[in-house]
């Protein structure tokens, strides 16, 4: 029933990612086509255009919940190939706590330098 | 112990065997997917550590990048997205149930899984076609 509801969260990240990579897909890189309806976005891989989304708390949050998704979703699916190999229960279990691990201090690594930039 | 038909082990993550179009979607799927997540690692990287160490060394990574064997890989990591999250959709619609049709009984000549015609399958490879056109023309504009 555990591993039922992990799946189902990795189904909901997995629309999530779709939402959230499609608005920064769009907004950082297809900047000809952003073009055409009259957005600006020359530059927005510059040091003064990251700076000015990362001041904006709409972009920092949208970029921590990115992450958080991201993560869940990329790891528990990883997990899922790995496990296809069939290890012992032990060795289940060193996979599954290496990952909640790897993933807990990505995130917070991930969110210490947005929010970082957010207060300076 | 008799070995499992249509079980193809290992070797069935790069071989379909007998399977149809959308065991070749499924390992297309997991092959994006491991490319995707080995991106997230380099982007994450550089949009952490590059950015912490300030505007030269972030503005140096940015040129570094804007190389055209990054921007190819740049394309392909957007192509690869645009599959994942449509054939992942895809999969979400159908392990709820949709468009799998009403069960029927087996009457010959049986409508079985090898035979049928796949709509869905093929209506989304055409919109991954068509936005991976569109990706490509944006990239070969010129974008960051």
């Amino acid at each position: 029933m555990r591993a039922t509801r992990f799946h189902l969260l990795h189904m909901i990240t997995g629309v999530l990612i779709a939402v959230l990579l499609g608005i920064h897909m769009v907004r950082l890189h297809l900047d000809s086509i952003l073009d055409w309806f009259g957005v600006d976005t020359t530059g927005s891989t510059s040091w003064e255009s990251m700076i000015a989304r990362a001041s904006e708390g709409i972009w920092a949050a949208l970029y921590i919940a990115l992450l958080a998704v991201a993560l869940y979703h990329a790891l528990y699916g990883l997990r899922g190939i790995i496990l296809e190999l069939t290890p012992s229960a032990k060795g289940g279990r060193i996979i599954t706590w290496s990952f909640i691990i790897i993933g807990i201090g990505a995130f917070g690594w991930g969110t210490y330098v947005p929010l970082h930039l957010l207060s300076s | 112990m008799q070995p499992r038909q249509n079980y193809l082990g290992a070797g069935g993550w790069v071989w379909a065997g007998k399977y149809k179009l959308e065991r070749y979607l499924y390992l297309l799927h997991r092959i994006t997917g491991l490319g995707l997540l080995l991106f997230g690692v380099i982007h994450l990287i550089i949009t952490t550590f590059y950015r912490y160490r300030g505007e030269s060394v972030w503005e140096s990574a940015m040129s570094t990048l804007s190389n055209p064997a990054f921007r190819v890989g740049e394309y392909l990591v957007a192509a690869a997205f645009v599959f994942h999250a449509l054939n992942g959709l895809r999969l979400i619609w159908q392990e709820f149930g949709f468009g799998l049709g009403r069960p029927a009984p087996p009457i010959y000549p049986y409508k079985d899984a090898l035979r049928k015609k796949r709509r869905w399958a093929i209506a989304m490879i055409a919109v991954v076609a068509v936005l991976a056109l569109v990706l490509l023309g944006d990239f070969i504009a010129g974008g960051p």
